[in-house]
């Protein structure tokens, strides 16, 4: 290539870029992250349905100051490297909210970039306390937090089930582990100390060695912290070395893959979540429309997403603004009228009511206990 | 307890044998490490989960007899060895004089394209391998063998005892070893090296497919993910017992698995790996060219 052709490229990639900047100029950007591809896809697609739900009414009412509104997506693989890349790849891009991340692992490293470049975060899921213990002022969830959810798991193993020797595994990820922690926290007031902790890695397949080392501790309960796969695994690999153990675990495990792919061996196991949605009457749209646009029922995190695009494209409107701070202190005063029903947020960016309940897997489905 | 480790130890080792088998004899005949390889095992599981939806949609065979299983594991190797062939004839072959870096670099792409290709052909999520004769087994005092467990390790042998006679007793296989142990006098004698080179790769390839159909029957889950970690072990187990030896690949692959297990069991299942590579860094020190491996300073 002749030097002369270097001025011509220049040029032509110089239009190029003009025009991509003229495009985003006329279109509102919202950032919607979480691991949209992976072994935890089943998460990313609940996030990233509830978000286009979300978004499309908007659009359909004519977009949000004036402008539609794009969705960028950002797939972290619930790797927290991806999620700071993801992180500086909206702050660039001039989103002007996200809507994630799904992991706490992903949803803490990414906050403070939001934090620095100046975007409000809305997570639909991410539950470790971390989360909004660090005094940032643009962070915000809409679900639980995993000290509640710990204490009411523990409650349920200690007063309903009436056992005492528990076993506690986590996945070493910032939401599995500070779940198990908080569990045995709660335990330990409880003055029961677990028999059996150990920490499994992700990814892997075969855990029959720890679940052997732990068979040897006769525990009556086996409470894990963390995501579904491991789960799935945990589970089957658990009946089939004939242990008999009651398995426990908390909301990452609440998805139909869990059920689907574990079978007959989930039978019995018992899940915290949040309660029904179903019930809730504010939700009822959201159910109906995914049903009819995605042919599946929601999942457990759909509507959270979709509530947390809801609020922040809510705050950008009554505020008339895209500025990051004006945003955030119109959501932490407003009182919320949701698909999850009414929300309140705290100074630091909690929901002040969030009820955790416990489910059972029944006959191939979640059943909540009363 | 000891002895269920010793059980679920050899059921991990025979699987990362059989992948590591292929690494070692890809190695010993062009010197490449293959890491496409772990994508093949990965094909492997996919290629049973397809054969088993086609049987059962067609009615060909009952979902929990055995001619399922068989047809589903000899598709695999079929498709894998197939594959292996293929990978090779593209992606290594035009590089055979090239630099040593380039085979490597195009090996990764390999990788990396297998993994993306089946993420989109078959979808992100984690897919449920059907249930297959899992049930019974044998209690023993502390523990139980699962049906799997006895098929995984005898299946596993069964191919290990072929392999070696194949190398051993057989034309190919002198031919094989001719090839590994000079290329350029083999072509001299009249073999054709490209042709054993295809071979060795489709033999590898076909092992590694019988592991990973029988990998997604133990776990029951598969995604397109799991040819990375299996095939990082693999190769851990492959230069454990030393890299280019067939027998040394068998027998890395069986003390890694047990050394995970028991380190697992009794250590810490957190600091496994921790145990395992530390094991192989102790034997590389001491044993640079592995447990079984040839002298390595006139391949380096």
């Amino acid at each position: 290539m002749g030097r002369r052709w270097v001025w011509f490229w220049t040029a032509g990639a110089i239009v190029v870029l003009a025009i991509a900047q003229a495009h985003a100029a006329s279109t509102i950007k919202l950032g919607v992250a979480g691991p949209l591809t992976g072994d935890q896809g089943a998460f990313g697609q609940e996030l990233k349905n509830g978000a286009l739900i979300a978004v499309e009414e908007w659009n359909a009412k004519g977009g949000v100051l004036g402008k539609k509104i794009e969705i960028v997506w950002g797939d972290d693989q619930h790797d927290p490297k991806q999620a700071v890349s993801v992180a500086n790849k909206f702050v660039n891009e001039g989103v002007v909210g996200v809507v994630g991340h799904f992991n706490s692992s992903c949803s803490i490293p990414a906050s403070t970039i939001y934090h620095d470049g100046k975007l409000v975060q809305l997570t639909p899921a991410s539950t470790n306390p971390q989360f909004t213990e660090r005094g940032l002022w643009n962070v915000f969830r809409v679900c639980g937090r995993d000290d509640q959810q710990g204490s009411v798991a523990a409650n349920f193993i200690v007063k309903k089930l009436k056992k005492s020797r528990v076993a506690v595994l986590h996945d070493k990820t910032t939401y599995g582990q500070g779940l198990a922690d908080e569990t045995v926290k709660s335990l330990e007031k409880a003055k029961i100390k677990p028999v059996y902790y150990s920490g499994i890695t992700q990814g892997e397949k075969d855990y029959r060695p720890v679940l052997t080392a732990m068979k040897g501790k006769d525990p009556e309960v086996l409470f894990y912290g963390g995501i579904y796969p491991e789960a799935i695994l945990l589970t089957k690999q658990m009946r089939e070395l004939g242990i008999k153990t009651i398995f426990v675990s908390g909301d990452g495990v609440w998805t139909k893959e869990y059920i689907d792919i574990a079978g007959k061996a989930a039978e019995g196991a018992f899940i915290t979540f949040t309660p029904d949605q179903s019930e809730i009457k504010e939700a009822r749209g959201v159910i109906k429309k995914h049903k009819e646009q995605f042919r599946s029922d929601v999942g457990a995190y759909t509507v959270y997403s979709y509530v947390a695009a809801n609020i922040l494209l809510d705050a950008i409107a009554a505020t008339k603004s895209t500025d990051a701070p004006k945003i955030a202190d119109y959501i932490r005063k407003t009182k919320w009228n949701t698909a999850l029903g009414p929300i309140q947020f705290d100074k630091k960016g909690d929901v002040l009511v969030s009820p955790y309940v416990v489910w059972e897997v029944k006959d191939g489905k979640f059943v909540e206990l009363k | 307890m000891l002895l269920q480790q010793l059980v679920n130890g050899l059921t991990l080792g025979s699987v990362y044998a059989l992948i590591a088998l292929g690494y070692t004899m890809v190695y010993g005949i062009i010197e490449l490490i293959n890491f496409a390889h772990g994508e093949i095992y990965m094909l492997g599981a996919y290629m049973g989960i397809v054969t088993f939806g086609l049987l059962t949609a067609l009615h060909l065979t009952s979902p929990s007899s055995g001619a399922t299983l068989f047809l589903m594991i000899v598709l695999a190797m079929v498709f894998c060895g197939a594959c292996g062939i293929t990978i090779e004839r593209l992606a290594y072959r035009p590089l055979r004089n090239a630099p040593r870096l380039s085979p490597l670099i195009s090996a990764l792409g390999v990788s990396i394209f297998l993994q993306n290709f089946v993420m989109l052909a078959q979808g992100p999520r984690d897919k449920g391998f059907p249930h297959l004769f899992v049930h019974g087994g044998i209690d023993f005092p502390g523990g139980r063998l699962s049906a799997i467990q006895i098929f995984i390790m005898a299946t596993s042998v069964l191919m290990m005892v072929a392999l070696q006679l194949l190398v051993h007793r057989t034309k190919i296989g002198k031919a094989m070893r001719a090839a590994a142990q000079d290329k350029q006098m083999a072509s001299l004698v009249g073999i054709d090296v490209d042709r054993i080179i295809s071979v060795t790769f489709m033999i590898g390839s076909a092992l590694a497919g019988v592991a990973g159909v029988m990998v997604g029957m133990y776990y029951g889950l598969i995604n397109f993910f799991i040819g990375y970690i299996a095939g990082i072990k693999a190769f851990t187990a492959a230069v454990l017992g030393g890299i280019g030896s067939i027998p040394g690949a068998m027998l890395g692959g069986l003390l890694l698995g047990l050394i995970e297990a028991l380190g697992a069991g009794y250590i810490s299942s957190e600091y496994k790996d921790v145990f395992a590579f530390a094991i192989l860094v102790l034997v590389l020190i001491f044993r640079p060219s592995g447990l079984l491996g040839a002298d390595v300073s006139k391949r380096v």
